[in-house]
């Protein structure tokens, strides 16, 4: 009983107390259902907030730890372990919070299988929180694999035209780059004798060649998941056919797995591949960002465009992970949170749209501004927030960002020149400019479609949906000192770990 | 004297064999349904006294080393039993077979011969526990003579197999003749004595591989399965691919690693080789199948491959993780071939395409389906995964990385194939797929128990691990 | 005495003939004479090496052999009735029912 009572198996399971309750109803009783799901969600986001509440932000190691044995014979040592810290606390407090909002999106859009979809919800929920909880390799891989089902289902079956084309398409690209990484995982969990995290990272010892490898194989992964140029054209599809609240999670959380999981192993497990392969990595972020930017802009279907914005945004991540220095890292992460509130927030108002218009093409509106003056703003504050306007949340992370890679490209840092730190800035303007192109299109001017005459302005549940949203942007981007309290330490001791001078330059 | 504990499950199935011949010609025709169950609870009691009486302690030698009671040859016993019991239950009420005292005598002597198979110890022995195990193979997959399909199945399946057995036969010939004995345990070291030069060696033994490959359906001696699977009865196809193959496994897991250290090397590299080719044959050509009985086919050429990569890396973890993957193979493939001869009775079509809406006229067994399926694909947390983790582990180990990586790329190729037929059970409708899917019970319960099984391997894995090191504890 | 590698050369040389019959023959019959020839071949070679080792159970095995030959034949050539039955050949480029 105590086990199941460790904090971060709470956090973990309970969703699944909300799964076991969902089958033993039929799918004809949606009310029940939603609210079921909708309960288990904010539970789990009360127990999330219970654990933040005994979260020791000034220790940089593991906190709740849980370590048991799961397999151990012949030379196999698989441990179920899991276990917090700075890095990973964020994104927790950010899948539970946004789970029970998409979920209540999804009130009056998914009528259809309504248990069924719940369910593969809150066993996407689940298996997102593993993968960020987890501290065993073999573990991690697990729970990593595990989130694919839930979303193909939900892709595939409450998705758009081509949503099988778009379901399997996502299953196999994520399941192509994370199976490499299992060869790496076996190759570490064979060679050095155990698979659980800290002990591997205490162990190091791996050559730097072999490390390079390892390194491209677990970055293969990730970099599909995140997803970086060239590996993206994946997202829009899945994007743009997932319905409303699988695309909010999809981008708000699942993408950041992919980030998450370079700075959780990537840079400690192998060190010396990452100085390597930084500048590389920065690359191909910078050129991320320059072609997201460029490709949103020439987009008609709104849901499109902000797929590709999610590409330049993650692009502003990886850049910030790869300066290697502290306020690359942390602005990387909390980026990761803030594109997650962003633009879960734009595809919500996307999705409400759509619920009213059925349509996301662009030229089906404009001059909303006049007949939706709520929706409107909201829409803009979020664009705005989103293209990074400073005093909104996307402007504190990719300032942090922009600062950690221009500290990085200074002489004998591992990007080795600021023009990374310059290109990326320039993304920033790009930003701008489509995000305001897409405002411009759909609020401002004449009315040309007749149906938006008669739009209904956003409702109390919608409101309700939207309105914390807003409070963390508006958090965030002015008062991000506790957001970055939380995230410091762990990551200064992650720096620590890096064969870089660079951390010594900047102080 | 002979430790008769030792070979009670052969005396069990022998017995039960004969019990079924007997009660069939005393049966009235409408009495026939009783053989199945006979047949089934026959098997079982087989099964749990093979686990109560028959486990091995001491390495034993029985009958002057022809045959070796030892956890190899008890854990692919209970594989083969497991197997049967579970083809009974997919047979009931098939047309033509379901009702046949004949088909169940078969079925339970070709168990007979495959747990001889799994507990061999001599080249004798082999050659008969080999026939025992497939003439009545041959005769169940040509069982329905009045299907076309099925007695070409038959045919081609007996041709194919007489011919690579004579191959094999005349490998074994020239092996007595390199060694003076034919006690695979006494033939390694007669070899060393007698200096046989590694080309002549290596001869004999792609002679002998031609049979075994022939069992397990490895490249080039694949070529008859897809045509077998396709055309015999379903429940036989279920049986062939699983214990069958698992039969050819075990004794050329045996026989390679006991009869020839001295050239370990050089049948490694063939059989990794060997592996790739097999498993990218297999999974490529299954990619453009609309039949999932062919598809199914080519999918299980395809794991053997993967099996192969664990008997190529010669290692103690080799040999866990080819009995690992086996047992999860079984259960999943027994299921996956239940599905298709559940709804093959149901509706009389075995193409993909007809399974759309499926998950709607059956939710139960779309489900269970899935699970089956994405086990065959290797997504955790289900049996499949470990054990393509463990092959995978043990190809690493043995510095075959590429082995793996070849490995990990058929894995996706596989998932594709096994994505399009959840597509359509899932994703896609089709009309009448309101009404209900009537499954017999039996037939439910056995797909539960291998459901369960196949999660149990993939989240519980220490008492199989265990099992399997035990295995590999006997020749390492 | 003859010399051993006699036998092996003519086994050799039996074990290719059939071989080389199943292989480019296409009535099934004669097929299933081929790998007797083959089966047969395997038998010269372990009787000759039972006689020069001195070693009875080369000549035993070759007693199973002709026993397993011998019901595989019986079943082989009740399966070819059933085949000649539904399709009226035995020749087996026409027995291609199963394509794929």
């Amino acid at each position: 009983m105590d086990f199941i009572l460790e904090p971060l198996n709470l956090v973990t399971f309970f969703p699944l107390v909300g799964v076991l309750l969902l089958l033993l109803l039929k799918n004809e009783q949606k009310k029940i259902a939603r609210w079921v799901a909708l309960v288990t969600a904010l539970v789990t986001f009360g127990i999330s907030l219970w654990v933040l509440s005994m979260f020791d932000a000034s220790n940089p190691g593991l906190q709740f730890m849980i370590e048991e044995d799961w397999i151990q014979v012949a030379g196999w040592k698989i441990k179920y372990a899991l276990g917090m810290d700075g890095i990973s606390i964020l994104l927790v407090l950010l899948t539970t919070f946004l789970t029970p909002i998409a979920i209540l999106s999804t009130w009056k859009a998914i009528d259809e299988k309504v248990r069924d979809f719940q369910l593969f919800f809150l066993l996407l929920e689940m298996g997102m929180l593993g993968v960020f909880l987890a501290q065993d390799l073999f573990l991690f891989y697990v729970f990593w694999e595990f989130t694919l089902v839930p979303m193909y289902f939900l892709i595939g079956i409450w998705g758009g035209e081509k949503r099988m084309y778009a379901a399997i398409k996502f299953f196999l690209y994520t399941m192509a780059g994370s199976i490499l990484m299992l060869l790496a995982i076996l190759w570490l969990g064979i060679r050095q004798g155990t698979f659980f995290l800290p002990e591997l990272i205490a162990k190091g010892g791996i050559p730097a060649d072999v490390q390079f490898w390892l390194f491209l194989a677990f970055a293969a992964a990730f970099a599909i998941k995140v997803p970086m140029w060239p590996l993206h054209s994946w997202l829009p599809d899945a994007h743009v056919q997932a319905p409303t609240a699988g695309s909010v999670i999809l981008a708000g959380v699942l993408l950041k797995m992919g980030t998450y999981g370079f700075v959780r192993f990537n840079l400690p497990l192998f060190p010396e591949a990452a100085v390597q392969l930084a500048p590389t990595m920065a690359l191909l972020a910078v050129i991320g960002i320059l072609y997201g930017a460029a490709v949103s802009y020439s987009q008609t279907d709104v849901k499109k465009l902000v797929a590709y914005s999610s590409v330049s945004h993650l692009g502003f991540v990886i850049l910030g992970i790869f300066a290697l220095n502290e306020q690359g890292i942390a602005g990387g992460i909390l980026q990761m949170v803030n594109h997650g509130i962003s633009t879960g927030a734009l595809f919500l108002l996307i999705g409400f749209i759509y619920e009213r218009r059925h349509t996301r093409d662009f030229d089906q509106f404009g001059g909303l501004w006049k007949v939706v003056p709520v929706y409107a703003v909201i829409t803009l504050i979020v664009s705005l927030s989103s293209m990074g306007l400073p005093g909104l949340n996307g402007f504190v992370g990719e300032f942090a960002i922009l600062l950690g890679a221009w500290g990085a490209g200074t002489a004998g840092g591992p990007l080795g020149t600021p023009l990374f730190a310059a290109f990326a800035a320039a993304g920033v303007i790009l930003a701008a400019v489509y995000i305001l192109f897409m405002f411009q299109k759909m609020f401002l001017g004449p009315i040309t479609v007749e149906e938006n005459k008669n739009i209904k302005d956003l409702n109390w549940r919608e409101l309700l949906v939207i309105v914390p949203l807003l409070v963390f942007i508006f958090w965030i981007g002015l008062y991000p000192k506790p957001f970055f309290d939380l995230i410091g330490p762990s990551v200064s001791h992650l720096v620590e770990m890096l064969p870089t001078a660079v951390s010594t330059v900047l102080h | 004297m002979v430790d008769y504990l030792a070979i009670l499950p052969e005396i069990a199935l022998l017995v039960l064999a004969a019990i079924l011949l007997l009660v069939d010609i005393r049966l009235k025709e409408e009495g026939k349904d009783t053989l199945n169950w006979i047949a089934l609870f026959g098997l079982v009691i087989t099964f749990v006294l093979t686990i109560l009486l028959a486990q091995p302690g001491e390495e034993e030698v029985i009958w002057g080393g022809m045959l070796r009671h030892d956890w190899m040859a008890f854990v692919f016993r209970l594989v083969f039993i497991a197997g049967a019991a579970f083809t009974v239950v997919f047979s009931r009420g098939w047309e033509a077979i379901g009702d046949r005292g004949e088909f169940y005598g078969l079925l339970v002597l070709s168990t007979l011969g495959m747990t001889l198979m799994g507990a061999a110890g001599d080249l004798v022995m082999l050659l008969l526990a080999i026939e025992t195990a497939s003439i009545p193979l041959y005769i169940m997959a040509g069982f329905s003579t009045k299907d076309g399909k099925s007695a070409e199945a038959g045919f081609k399946y007996l041709l194919f197999g007489a011919m690579t057995s004579a191959v094999m036969m005349y490998g074994f010939s020239l092996l007595f003749g390199f060694g003076g004995t034919t006690d695979i345990y006494a033939l390694a070291d007669a070899i060393a004595a007698g200096n046989v030069p590694t080309l002549p060696l290596m001869t004999s033994i792609i002679l002998v591989l031609v049979g075994f490959g022939f069992k397990i359906s490895m490249f080039p001696f694949h070529f008859w399965s897809p045509d077998v699977y396709e055309g015999a009865p379903t429940p036989v196809t279920g049986f062939l691919s699983t214990a069958s193959k698992a039969a050819g496994f075990a004794v050329l897991v045996r026989v390679m690693l006991v009869a020839f250290p001295s050239v370990t090397v050089e049948w490694q590299t063939l059989l990794a080789i060997l592996s790739a080719i097999t498993m990218t044959v297999g999974n490529l050509v299954a990619l453009r199948q609309t039949n999932i009985k062919r598809m199914l086919a080519y999918s299980s050429i395809g794991h053997a491959g993967y099996i192969l990569m664990g008997v190529a890396a010669a290692s103690s973890l080799g040999v866990i993780s080819v009995v690992y993957y086996i047992a999860a193979y079984l259960l999943t493939n027994l299921a996956a071939f239940g599905f298709v001869a559940i709804y093959y009775k149901q509706t009389g079509s075995d193409e993909i395409e007809d399974y759309a809406g499926f998950s709607r006229r059956s939710p139960g067994l779309a489900f269970a389906m899935l699970f089956t399926f994405l086990s065959l694909g290797g997504i955790p947390p289900l049996g499949g995964f470990f054990g393509k983790l463990l092959v995978f582990s043990a190809a690493i180990q043995a510095d075959m990385v590429w082995l793996a990586v070849v490995g990990v790329l058929n894995a996706v190729i596989a998932l594709y194939y096994y994505l399009t037929v959840i597509k359509f059970v899932y994703l896609r409708r089709q009309e009448g797929d309101e009404v209900p899917f009537p499954v017999a019970k039996s037939q439910s319960l056995a797909i539960i128990i291998c459901v369960l099984g196949v999660t149990f391997l993939g989240v519980i894995m220490a008492p199989m691990f265990e099992l399997a090191q035990k295995v590999a504890s006997s020749f390492f | 005495m003859v010399p051993l590698s006699y036998y092996v050369a003519l086994s050799a040389i039996l074990f290719a003939l059939g071989a080389l019959g199943v292989l480019t023959r296409r009535n099934t019959i004669i097929i299933f004479m081929s790998i007797e020839l083959m089966l047969n071949s395997a038998n010269l070679l372990f009787v000759a090496f039972a006689r020069s080792f001195g070693d009875v159970s080369g000549q035993i095995f070759v007693f199973f052999v002709m026993a397993v030959a011998a019901a595989e034949v019986a079943v082989g050539l009740a399966l070819i009735v059933a085949v000649f039955r539904n399709k009226h050949t035995i020749n087996i480029d026409e027995v291609s029912g199963l394509k794929g």
